[in-house]
């Protein structure tokens, strides 16, 4: 309500009408003097209004500079600097104005001007006196023709005398004030004026009355009033009223003289109530225009100091991150272009920071989808910078070297070596290449882990410099164990068909000729030779069975039958095959098998010569010790959305030795002084051929462990719901160790 | 007739005068505790009023007393003219609503002292007509001495309603001289007037 243009507007009216008020109070015109009341009381409530107005502001200024708001302190300074720019100059013309109020209306009044109107009021009245002395000896004239006249002829007596005499108006009053009879020359006043009662008592007292009427219109009358004598000396007497008009000369002189007096007696009286309200007057506009300044201060205070608070909040905003904030433009002058230049600027800079914000967007999508391609690799991905420092690695790295490199971001290979020994091989063996700074280098590295011997193809390539990464180089790897193990299978079943092929031929021809060698000649030696050839022709049938008794083991090893599949329960199987081993032998057995195995798919004589190749080699293993203990655990698992039935079979035995881990499972790979070496890899073949996987591993609590994993049947999901069932079965029995 | 014009012609007189009233009242109001009222300070006192119908038209007739105080008397011997205003209204009471004003009428009378004949004139404005006097005494008598003043026209009463009537006089401050006027709104000296008379419409 008290913004903008509509108060100044207001105000500067009132302010101009209190201006109009004080010139008319000078000249006292009667427009004035009709409103003077009217315009105190406006300006009056305009002070108010004002001082109200003020009050606020002064208010919202204090709180504001309180609190430190911005630009509130400029503000506060500006105001102050208007306030004293206004109040100097107008105290000073109000210091003077009030002095030459005081003096300029002193100066109006005169002694001897006062003397001199009294004296010529006195000068009229004297001169009146000398023309009233002579109507009163008039009318006492006449008095005397009315003494006989009876009230009812007095009408016409009185217009005859009047014709005679200079009288405008003549009245005959009873005793009592009555009027008996009138005659006058103005008919428009139809009732004479009766004289006062203190006339009246005058004239009852005896004397006659003679004085000066001031009547309206008509100018200045000498009022005569005399007693008609009696004609009854007792009867109270009648009284004669004669007005008679002073010559219009006369009449205005009179009434110059009478004004003027009247004027400046009036104006002598009000002198001090001028002064008074004069100085009102003076004092209401001086407060009006002053407090308008004080308001007006405010008001372009805060006009000008608008635009530098603007400027204050929006680079607070600017700082604050906003760069989307635009100020209002003041105006065209300095300012302006500031506010307009800043508004400039935060366009800028919000359009740089939303390109940034793009290309980082791009840079981060870039980012995901090769970390996706990292992690989807099969190959392991390492880069590290010219000090070894790893900066990315990939799971299929962690998963290759057993290592969780995630944790070792940033640190260097140093540390990886030394808290995991097993990749020794494979951080010295790229050392060299790194420290060397090669463009492109390839090595097949041999690592001993915890999963066996492993075989790494590595391929290093320099990376180029990039600003905040000091050149380095990436390095990709693949395990090839499984794929020389397969060359190295695919090699020794050949070898086995051949050797079937080849070798079981000859053997029977041999056989046959050795038993017709002796049947034919054992009869016919003498006693020593026959000794001789009994002998060797028993060895030779002795030793040709043995390499037959080989060679179909071999051929059992290289044939690839046809598998008979069918739904089983491993449980069952395990349980059907451990029971033919208790009793044998003095061994702890601990059967821990999970009573929800779904069933697996595979061949029941097959998976059967597993499990028996499998204990066998287990109680080979522990032939030596007293405390043997054999533990097959059997549980299904669920890893990467692949279900599969896990089969470990542990003993505590002596172990495997490092050097074999990695060839545990190829033919002719023993530690055993007998056996044909076939066991394990028969083992091996099963498991692969029923689509499995298997692992064998020195577990830290001792002895040997071999894993199987077999792949579930997909169409028999939580067949079984029954308990977990842990048999512990300890049994004494024979050593049977045959492998 | 003609009383009934005259009646609404003052009506709307009263109409005008009582829209600027409210600020004078106001000032009036703020201005009160300045002047505490005394029993037997100068002011105005209506001794007697009534109304008398005679022929078709309701007349007033009163007894009124002026006392002036002396800042009145100084400013009327320096040649001041002093307005009195005397205040006639006519209305019936409703016990359910605020009264209802049948007629109101506003007579002005000025009192000044002629310097060169030295007497005072009393003079009706609502008339016109004027009239001096030698003495204050004399002037201030004829002042209050108010006879067969119309008011009402008969025919505007009706008949089975009771009416009352009341009046006042005061000093019109604002005939003052401007200079003064601010003075004798905060001076009890210029505050004269009368408290309502009321009596009821004799039929």
């Amino acid at each position: 309500m008290f913004s903008g243009k509509t108060p100044v507007l207001l105000l500067l009216a009132l302010l101009l009408a209190s201006l109009y008020l004080m010139s008319g109070a000078t000249h006292n015109s009667a427009l004035f003097s009709r409103l003077y009341s009217v315009l105190l009381g406006i300006n009056g409530l305009a002070i108010v209004l004002l001082v109200a107005l003020i009050g606020k502001h002064m208010y919202r200024l204090v709180q504001q500079y309180r609190g430190h708001v911005a630009g509130s302190r400029l503000t506060a300074r500006l105001v102050i600097m208007f306030i004293v720019l206004a109040v100097t100059p107008v105290s000073v013309v109000y210091y003077f104005s009030l002095d030459f109020l005081q003096r300029g209306i002193d100066s109006w009044f005169d002694v001897r001007v006062e003397k001199a109107l009294d004296d010529s009021l006195e000068l009229s009245r004297t001169s009146l006196d000398v023309r009233m002395r002579e109507l009163l000896r008039q009318t006492r004239q006449m008095s005397p023709q009315l003494a006989n006249t009876p009230d009812s002829m007095a009408a016409l007596a009185l217009n005859d005398i009047r014709s005679d005499s200079d009288a405008t108006e003549l009245t005959l009053f009873s005793p009592n004030g009555r009027i008996i009879a009138s005659s006058g020359t103005d008919t428009s006043s139809i009732v004479p004026a009766r004289p006062d009662d203190a006339t009246m008592l005058q004239l009852r007292q005896g004397s006659d009355y003679v004085g000066l009427d001031p009547i309206r219109d008509s100018g200045l009358h000498v009022r005569v009033a005399v007693r008609v004598p009696s004609p009854n000396p007792v009867g109270e007497s009648r009284v004669l009223q004669a007005l008679y008009p002073v010559t219009d000369r006369m009449n205005t002189l009179a009434n110059s003289v009478q004004a003027a007096y009247a004027q400046y007696k009036e104006l002598a009286y009000l002198r001090k109530p001028l002064k008074y309200s004069f100085i009102l007057t003076l004092s209401l506009v001086l407060l009006l225009s002053l407090l308008t300044a004080v308001w007006a201060a405010f008001f372009s205070a805060r006009r000008l100091v608008a635009p530098i608070t603007d400027l204050a909040e929006g680079t607070r905003a600017v700082a604050a991150g906003n760069y989307d904030k635009r100020l209002p433009l003041p105006g065209k002058d300095e300012l302006g272009f500031l506010v307009r230049s800043f508004n400039e600027m935060t366009h800028k800079i919000a359009l740089a920071r939303d390109a940034a914000a793009r290309s980082q967007q791009q840079a981060e999508a870039q980012h995901a989808y090769l970390e996706a391609v990292l992690v989807r690799l099969s190959s392991g991905v390492l880069t590290i910078d010219r000090n070894q420092v790893l900066h990315t690695s990939n799971p299929a790295a962690d998963q290759i070297l057993g290592v969780d490199l995630g944790a070792f971001v940033g640190r260097g290979l140093d540390e990886v070596r030394r808290e995991h020994p097993h990749t020794r091989h494979f951080i010295d063996a790229i050392a060299p290449h790194v420290v060397e700074g090669e463009q492109e280098w390839r090595d097949e590295i041999i690592l001993f882990g915890a999963g066996g011997r492993q075989v790494l193809m590595c391929r290093g390539t320099l990376l180029p410099d990039v600003a905040d990464v000091s050149a380095g180089h990436v390095i990709v790897f693949d395990d090839i164990t499984a794929l020389i193990q397969a060359q190295r299978d695919a090699a020794w079943g050949e070898v086995a068909r051949r050797l079937a092929h080849e070798i079981k031929n000859p053997l029977t021809p041999i056989q046959l000729s050795a038993e017709r060698l002796r049947h034919k000649y054992l009869g016919k030696m003498d006693e020593k030779d026959a000794d001789v050839l009994d002998r060797s022709t028993h060895t030779i049938v002795q030793q040709v069975e043995a390499m037959k008794e080989m060679v179909k083991a071999f051929s059992e090893y290289a044939r690839m039958p046809r598998l008979d599949l069918e739904p089983i329960d491993l449980n069952a199987v395990i349980n059907e095959v451990l029971d033919l081993y208790r009793g044998e032998r003095s061994v702890k057995y601990l059967v821990n098998l999970d009573a929800k195995m779904p069933r697996v798919e595979g061949d029941i004589g097959r998976l059967r010569q597993l499990l028996h190749n499998l204990i066998k080699n287990a109680l080979e293993a522990m032939e030596s010790r007293g405390d043997a203990r054999l533990s097959v655990t059997t549980r299904c698992m669920e890893e990467a959305s692949c279900r599969f039935v896990e089969v470990r079979v542990q003993d505590n035995g002596p172990g495997i030795p490092g050097e074999m881990l990695g060839q545990l499972f190829e033919p002719y790979v023993t530690t055993k002084p007998k056996g044909t070496g076939l066991g394990l890899a028969i083992v091996k073949k099963i498991v692969e051929e029923h689509g499995g996987l298997l692992w064998a591993e020195n577990p830290p609590s001792g002895g040997a462990l071999v894993v199987i994993r077999l792949p579930v049947l997909t169409s028999n999901r939580g067949d079984d719901e029954s308990d977990l069932t842990l048999a512990l079965v300890n049994h004494k029995g024979n050593d049977d160790a045959a492998a | 007739m003609v009383f009934s014009t005259l009646a609404c012609k003052n009506n709307k007189q009263e109409r005008t005068r009582g829209r600027r009233f409210p600020w004078l009242a106001m000032v009036a109001l703020c201005l009160v505790p300045l002047a505490p009222a005394r029993a037997s300070n100068p002011a105005f006192q209506i001794d007697h009023a009534g109304t008398t119908l005679d022929g078709d038209v309701y007349h007033l007739n009163a007894n009124i007393s002026y006392r002036f105080s002396q800042d009145a008397l100084e400013a009327l011997r320096n040649g001041v003219p002093l307005t009195i205003q005397l205040d006639i209204q006519v209305y019936h009471q409703r016990w359910w609503w605020w009264d209802k004003d049948l007629a109101s009428l506003v007579q002005r009378y000025q009192l000044q002292y002629h310097a060169l004949t030295k007497r005072y004139i009393v003079r009706n404005l609502n008339s016109g007509g004027q009239h001096s006097y030698s003495t204050l005494g004399g002037a201030l008598h004829a002042l209050g001495d108010i006879r067969k003043l119309p008011i009402l026209d008969k025919n505007l009463v009706s008949a089975d309603t009771s009416y009352k009537v009341r009046a006042r006089v005061h000093l019109d401050i604002e005939a003052l001289p401007a200079p003064l006027r601010p003075l004798a709104y905060i001076s009890s000296g210029w505050r004269l007037g009368s408290k309502w008379y009321t009596w009821s419409l004799k039929r």
